[in-house]
């Protein structure tokens, strides 16, 4: 499967940089994490905080979808989320923007690596799968709310 | 160093002592962290990054790597065996333990942790860098072989230490300990089968050892928790584990640089390796 667009480009750029150049960059992705909160006066369709047993800290993700279908995520970081994390949350706002609720569903999870090198997955993979899980689990209850809604 | 009556008191040291010793020569600090990427984002000037996994342990085997690459890993980061290395991190220094006691593994001798560990640093707000240092390279000689019957405790070694009835250490959270989960609180299910604790083991949490701001806690109130409460004495063959060795090397380095036992080992196989072993009797509750 194709991934959508803007992912497809953050794919092929960490695909083109060498180690150090792909290491800066998810730096300079988790860096910008707060900015992915959400903005004063937002409102969401769906939002999901907790604090569960797969990350160190509370993870909030906000769910948006527009009248044309168009997904948009906002995402809350605590202060103890690791790096690869809050650099996985501001790939993902950024490359499934847009996305349809389907779409997201239906992404492979193997752009992962592909971002962030076998090795890191490798050597940790608990952290760089859990921002896509989430939003996949919540487009998944706002499509299943939908179907349930017309039936 | 730290005086609060440790039997090593020179093993510990603040971050006072560490920023006043950044241009020592003789001193390496070495970050290690179960974030990845933290040291990228800054980290004490002059500090190396290891990581336990990437560059301790053996990529193929489960096991560490030999003597001759830990040397080349040394002197790649300008240590050499009389280096001082001071090691801090995260998680109120569980990885800079592990890598503390893995150096003692291949015999390096001088070694210290930075009291707090990195989050101490942070919160004294004190200077981070994003430049990698850049050190003339060491010179290691590799050790013959590692310590590994000093320090270390293996699978067949362990079932005879329970079966003895000797002093072991379940360094996991209480849930872990009594079988209820499999993981540590907050991380992810990696694989155990079976859940409970070697039979005969106490159960000491690592984090009662550290006060909430990750320094580690007195010789008096350590040895309330080790010996009142979970019955260890001076002298005891001890072996201490965890899940996969890291949490055990923070109370192996408890119990043998703040409390003086001599005879500590850390069973690294820990729970991912009891707990899936076919036949390895289990406790629970």
């Amino acid at each position: 499967m194709e991934y959508p667009e803007k992912l497809a480009q953050i794919v092929s750029l960490f695909e083109s940089l060498p180690a150090p150049e792909k290491r800066e960059s998810l730096i300079s992705y988790a860096s910008a994490a707060g900015k992915n909160a959400p903005r004063e006066g937002e409102s969401f369709d769906l939002e999901d905080v907790r604090k569960d047993e797969e990350c160190t800290d509370t993870v909030g993700v906000f769910l948006k979808i527009s009248s044309t279908r168009a997904c948009e995520f906002r995402v809350t970081l605590g202060p103890q989320v690791q790096t690869l994390t809050k650099a996985m949350t501001s790939i993902l706002c950024k490359g499934l923007a847009g996305c349809t609720p389907e779409q997201v569903l239906e992404i492979p999870a193997d752009f992962v690596p592909k971002i962030v090198g076998a090795d890191l997955v490798r050597q940790r993979s608990q952290t760089v799968y859990y921002i896509l899980t989430r939003m996949k689990g919540i487009t998944r209850v706002w499509l299943n709310r939908q179907r349930a809604a017309l039936h | 160093m730290i005086d609060k009556n440790y039997a090593q008191p020179d093993a510990l040291v603040t971050t006072q002592w560490v920023s006043e010793h950044l241009s020592d020569s003789g001193v390496r600090l070495v970050e290690s962290n179960e974030d990845y990427l933290l040291y990228d984002t800054g980290h004490i000037q002059g500090a190396v990054h290891i990581d336990w996994r990437a560059d301790l342990q053996d990529q193929t085997i489960r096991d560490y790597v030999s003597p001759k690459q830990f040397a080349e890993l040394c002197e790649r980061h300008g240590i050499s065996n009389d280096t001082t290395v001071v090691f801090y991190g995260d998680k109120s220094n569980w990885w800079a333990c592990y890598a503390l006691w893995t150096f003692r593994l291949f015999g390096h001798e001088k070694v210290k942790i930075m009291d707090g560990g990195r989050d101490k640093w942070v919160g004294e707000n004190r200077h981070l860098t994003r430049a990698v240092p850049h050190f003339v390279r060491g010179r290691y000689t590799p050790a013959a072989e590692r310590r590994d019957s000093e320090i270390r405790a293996f699978y067949d070694q362990t079932l005879a230490h329970s079966r003895a009835g000797q002093a072991l250490i379940d360094v996991r959270s209480p849930g872990e300990f009594r079988g209820e989960i499999t993981h540590m609180p907050e991380y992810p299910q990696e694989g155990v089968l079976r859940g409970g604790h070697i039979p005969g083991a106490a159960s000491v949490p690592w984090k009662m050892a550290v006060n909430e701001d990750g320094t580690f806690k007195s010789t008096a109130e350590l040895r309330a928790i080790y010996e009142e409460e979970a019955g260890l004495m001076r002298g005891q063959d001890v072996i201490a584990y965890c899940r996969i060795g890291e949490r055990s090397s923070h109370t192996w380095f408890v119990l043998t640089y703040l409390l003086g036992y001599q005879n500590v080992r850390n069973y690294d196989g820990s729970w991912t390796e009891w707990g899936n072993r076919v036949g390895a009797p289990i406790e629970r509750g």
